[in-house]
């Protein structure tokens, strides 16, 4: 479980001025639920995201994973950016394995776990690739196997489909939900699609713009597993796009 | 493809054939004497003769250790000075000001002292073109670091690896890039000290052959070694070329 409490950060910028981006966010994360975050750009859901990882120190406010504090970046929560961030001098195999030898898990058997988790994002014959080499949607996929590759109870998903076509985004989604219950890790999930948050998740929060505030918490009541053709028509699903859209469009402007 | 390729190098060699053909046509036309500027094609030719030579080959031969041994030496320091550097920020705030007030020194004017230190011989040159070279290469791999993409750290530190990993695993290879734009300069200025160094004091190497031909007023001669270190540079940029397409595979370049 993740517990966040009273959680702000301030920036130092370039102009001198001190710049809010998160005050006052605290929730409880139950361990194996999906939780998205809604917000408009600029709100500090990335922040946020960070400072979880424990990429970025928090201003005031504590975070603690299973009842501890966290100290830095740890291999029990796995970053996945909306970027990719892939190693690009590392093919495909190499981006994978890097965490699995970083482990100590011996060769042989980094090697094989490599090969099914590129069987799983169905990249087996992309092994010896290099990631400029891929599609968008293929280097994600390779940024998800290689954050699951370390096993890491958490995941920290940045807009992760947001650099995506609609029909690549659609095919993750429903390649991630898939993996997500057959593991069931506590997954934190940034968003701006109304759409891909009530899909995706058990809860939702909203933020304020800047500075991100929590403007209300949505648990998701929908049957799983979600099959997307039949919640279109789910009475339930769109009251929950139409209640959560209401209260994102009426946050004011985007700071983008 | 064949085609490409062929318009491609004469496009690549269109300059430089045109400076030959000029230069040739004025010594051809006799507008200035041989013993002031000989023909590119008298250089070329006695360049050939002069490569079947041993002795010759030997002074070749000493250049290209000293240009290898000091660009290595180079290499290891910018290299390992700039990440330290780069990674620590202790490091990197003794060094700035240090960094600021050698770079711009002509190194060349250390040379008496280098050789006062270190005698005629190989040392005092190979410490020369590492004093010159080293500047390139360490603020290529200091820029190169700094300019790393968090989210590639973050990604490795997540994963499990240190700080200290992460500097050889992560930044190291990302900044390799700008390392391999920084070997490039160093490897021209290279060329150009040991051949100056070797033409204020030295019994061998090509600037050394330079100077002798030039004391006895051969003039053809003087030009060889000009040629041969040129060519040397053209061979040597080759090889980087080469390693550099492997090295740096996969960035998009
Ligand atoms: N390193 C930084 N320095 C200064 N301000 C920052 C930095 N990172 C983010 N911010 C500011 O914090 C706010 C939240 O940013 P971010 O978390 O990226 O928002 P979001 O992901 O919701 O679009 C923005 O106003 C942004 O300008
Ligand atoms: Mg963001």
């Amino acid at each position: 479980m993740i517990a966040i409490e009273g959680l702000s950060k301030t920036f130092e910028t370039s102009g001198g001025e001190p710049h809010l981006a998160l005050d006052g966010i605290s929730i409880d994360i139950p361990k194996g639920q999906f939780l998205s975050i809604l917000g408009p750009s600029g709100c500090g859901k990335s922040t946020l995201l960070y400072i979880v990882g424990g990429f970025v120190p928090a201003s005031a406010g504590r975070i603690r994973v299973d009842g501890r504090a966290i100290a830095g970046p740890g291999p029990d929560r796995g970053p996945v950016f909306q970027e990719f961030a892939l190693f690009p001098w590392k093919t495909v195999r190499g981006n994978v394995l890097y965490g699995l030898l970083q482990q100590g898990v011996p060769r042989d058997q980094a090697e094989r776990r490599v090969s099914e988790l590129l069987q799983m994002v169905h990249l087996s014959r992309y092994a010896d690739f290099y990631p400029k080499e891929l599609s968008g949607g293929m280097k994600q996929r390779v940024a998800i196997a290689r954050t699951l590759a370390y096993d890491p109870a958490i995941l920290l998903m940045d807009e992760p489909f947001g650099a995506l076509d609609a029909h690549t985004r659609t095919k993750l989604q429903n390649e991630l939900l898939s993996i997500w219950e057959r593991d069931r890790k506590t997954v934190l999930f940034v968003t701006h699609s109304v759409e891909e948050a009530v899909y995706l998740s058990d809860r939702v929060m909203v933020m304020t713009p800047s500075p991100g505030r929590q403007k209300a918490v949505f648990d998701i009541d929908l049957p799983r597993p979600r099959i997307r053709a039949e919640l279109l028509l789910n009475r339930r699903y769109q009251e929950y796009l139409i209640a959560i859209e209401r209260l994102v469009q009426d946050g004011g402007e985007d700071e983008a | 493809m064949i085609g490409r390729a062929l318009k491609s190098l004469i496009l690549h060699s269109a300059s430089l054939i045109l400076l030959l053909g000029a230069w040739e046509a004025v010594c051809r036309a006799g507008m200035v004497s041989p013993h002031l500027l000989p023909a590119p094609s008298a250089i070329f030719l006695r360049l050939l003769v002069q490569l079947a030579d041993p002795a010759f080959l030997i002074h070749l031969g000493q250049t290209v250790l000293r240009i290898a041994v000091g660009l290595a030496l180079a290499t290891a320091i910018g290299v390992g000075v700039g990440l330290a550097a780069s990674r620590n920020r202790l490091i990197g705030r003794l060094l700035e000001p240090l960094v600021r007030v050698l770079a711009p020194i002509p190194k060349i004017a250390l040379y008496p002292a280098l050789i006062l230190m270190l005698g005629f011989d190989h040392a005092s040159k190979i410490a020369l073109i590492v004093a010159d070279a080293v500047f390139p290469i360490l603020l290529a791999t200091y820029h190169g670091a700094r300019m790393v993409e968090p989210k590639l750290i973050w990604s490795a530190r997540a994963a499990g690896a240190s700080e200290r990993q992460c500097t050889f695993t992560i930044v190291l290879p990302a900044a390799l890039p700008s390392i391999y734009t920084g070997l490039r300069i160093a490897l021209l200025i290279a060329c150009v000290v040991v051949f100056l160094a070797e033409m204020i004091s030295s019994s061998d190497g090509l600037g050394h052959l330079l100077i002798r031909a030039a004391r006895s007023f051969r003039t053809l001669d003087m030009f060889v070694p000009l040629l041969a270190v040129s060519l040397l540079g053209l061979a040597l940029n080759g090889l980087a070329t080469l390693a550099g397409r492997r090295l740096l595979r996969g960035f998009a370049l």
